[in-house]
């Protein structure tokens, strides 16, 4: 059994209620992330996995939680993660925390150098660190001898991945994903999970959320589930209809086994009630 | 046998050999028909072929390549000044206030050419300036409506991409309108480079003195000399399909990433 501390809050929603032209889609919105440090673990990442059904909400939410769309009520807060300050939390905005959609779209006359060096444009550092900071993620992505392709030029995988970083380097350390496993095989699910890791490993704010219809890739990559559905009695809107916390549960940072299972299909159950 | 049914079933995949072959059979096709219509019948729908070569060498010795660097220098004008003017209207089209105005001149493309040519008559004295801006007028309102669609066209994740970036309003249009799409400001000009082309023989006689390919044609029409039309029509089409191939070319060695 791993050993586990809740320090500093990364990320609050708070009573967030969001749609389109007035009209309410997400109610009561109420998500509250801390930092999670594992002992004798050097960083530890967030992950959190989004389930609903189709119709539900779950874009609009992402929409929200990267500040692309402003909620009707309620507020989106972000650690600042200043080192002097470590509770400092701002508003969300635009560019605060990373979207990669499912088409993992790019600026298609950029190559992949240019998209990094672009999305290092408001740090203010020098080219020289630029240069190094892109060099370094480029290596550990395996895309070095990629670096002057355009994204009409790579594999889905390096597509995938390129995407990640823009993202992680614009927003440092939140990066939400619309959906990233649909449409892609077995192969690239692999590789999308290595990724995952890989950002989860890095550095200890780090925090992917995802949404997915895959039940099992939740349980398998999250340390929090949240159910997005109709709350009984009404289709008129969706809020969060269940809440599990793998991490609590003992379940977080393991091989699937038996409680798994049990966990897969009570989330089922709690998708088809809403 | 199976193979020559597959010819005339819809979506069929054919040889790049057979392909040629179809080429080759349809330009005999109608090379033959000229030849047999021009030499077996006293009723003649087109020029013998040395009445078209005749076409050619009078065209030559009254200085074609003069007529046809006339014709050039007039649509290259027309084709810088009316990008220029088209662009500043489709890239502010995104500012709610400016959309508009975009919007109506697309519609104008609908104006006959005789009625924009009489207003700038009134305007503009000098009659080469007015055939240029004649060209720029009406080509500019085809252009317009290209690269509306096109800028209409552009996915809502692509901007989305650019706001998830910290992208403001102004970076969005400039990344993803602006360099994003420039490579279809040269597709655009292709299409719109076939439309002035067009136009050359109504344009080009508003100032005669100035020839041009269309005053030759048009001159050439009314001497009812079918041989010299013919040899015009083919210079016409053989310079409007170069450009077309060297529009393409630039864009694809300009832009690596333009796929289509």
């Amino acid at each position: 059994m791993y050993k586990y501390e809740l320090k500093q809050t990364i990320l609050c929603l708070d009573q967030v209620s969001a749609g389109y032209d007035g009209k309410a889609i997400l109610k009561d919105i109420n998500i509250l992330e801390k930092d999670v440090v594992r002992e004798g673990v050097d960083a530890t990442g967030q992950i959190i996995a989004v389930l609903g059904r189709s119709g539900r909400g779950k874009s609009t939410l992402f929409k929200v939680l990267t500040g692309l769309v402003k909620p009707i009520s309620g507020r989106v807060l972000i650690t600042t993660s200043e080192p002097n300050c470590p509770e400092s939390a701002k508003i969300v905005g635009e560019g605060d925390v990373g979207f990669v959609d499912q088409k993992y779209t790019l600026f298609r006359h950029k190559t992949v150098y240019d998209i990094m060096m672009y999305a290092l444009k408001s740090r203010k550092i020098s080219v020289v660190e630029k240069k190094k900071i892109i060099e370094d993620n480029l290596t550990t992505w395996g895309l070095l001898e990629h670096k002057d392709k355009y994204p009409c030029e790579l594999s889905g995988g390096q597509r995938q991945r390129t995407a990640i970083i823009e993202q992680l380097l614009t927003s440092k350390h939140f990066v939400v994903f619309d959906e990233p496993a649909s449409g892609l095989d077995v192969g690239n699910v692999k590789k999308m999970k290595e990724c995952y890791e890989l950002i989860h490993a890095s550095d200890e704010l780090n925090t992917i959320i995802f949404s997915t219809h895959d039940i099992k890739l939740a349980v398998e990559m999250a340390d929090m589930i949240y159910v997005i559905g109709f709350p009984e009695g009404t289709t008129d809107y969706s809020t969060i209809v269940g809440r599990f916390d793998l991490k609590e549960m003992g379940l977080a940072w393991t091989k699937l086994g038996a409680k798994h299972l049990d966990l897969m299909e009570k989330i089922e159950e709690t998708m088809l009630k809403s | 046998m199976k193979d020559f049914k597959n010819l005339f079933s819809p979506f069929q995949e054919v040889k790049e050999s057979t392909r040629l072959m179809i080429i080759g059979s349809w330009l005999t096709l109608v090379f033959g028909l000229w030849f047999i219509s021009a030499f077996t019948s006293d009723v003649h729908m087109f020029p013998t072929m040395s009445q078209v070569g005749e076409g050619f060498t009078t065209l030559w010795s009254e200085g074609l390549v003069v007529h046809i660097g006339s014709s050039l220098r007039l649509c290259a004008q027309a084709v810088i000044y009316s990008v220029f003017i088209s662009l500043v209207f489709c890239y502010l089209s995104p500012l709610p206030i400016l959309k508009p105005i975009a919007s109506l001149v697309s519609k104008f493309r609908y104006l006959p050419l005789a009625g924009i040519a009489f207003y700038l008559s009134i305007l503009i004295n000098d009659a080469r300036t007015l055939q240029v801006w004649v060209l720029v007028v009406f080509m500019s309102t085809f252009f317009v409506t290209s690269i509306l669609s096109v800028i209409n066209e552009i996915p809502q994740e692509e901007f989305d991409h650019a706001r998830a970036l910290g992208c403001n309003r102004w970076e969005m249009l400039y990344e993803v309108v602006i360099k994003g799409r420039f490579d279809y400001v040269i597709a655009s000009v292709q299409q719109n480079l076939a439309i002035v082309w067009m136009m050359l023989i109504s344009v080009e006689s508003i100032l005669a003195a100035a020839g041009g390919l269309g005053f030759l044609i048009k001159n050439s029409d009314k001497l009812g000399n079918q041989g010299r039309v013919i040899a015009l029509q083919i210079i016409i089409l053989v310079i409007g399909i170069s450009l077309d191939v060297l529009l393409t070319f630039t864009r694809k060695k300009s832009f690596r990433y333009s796929r289509f």
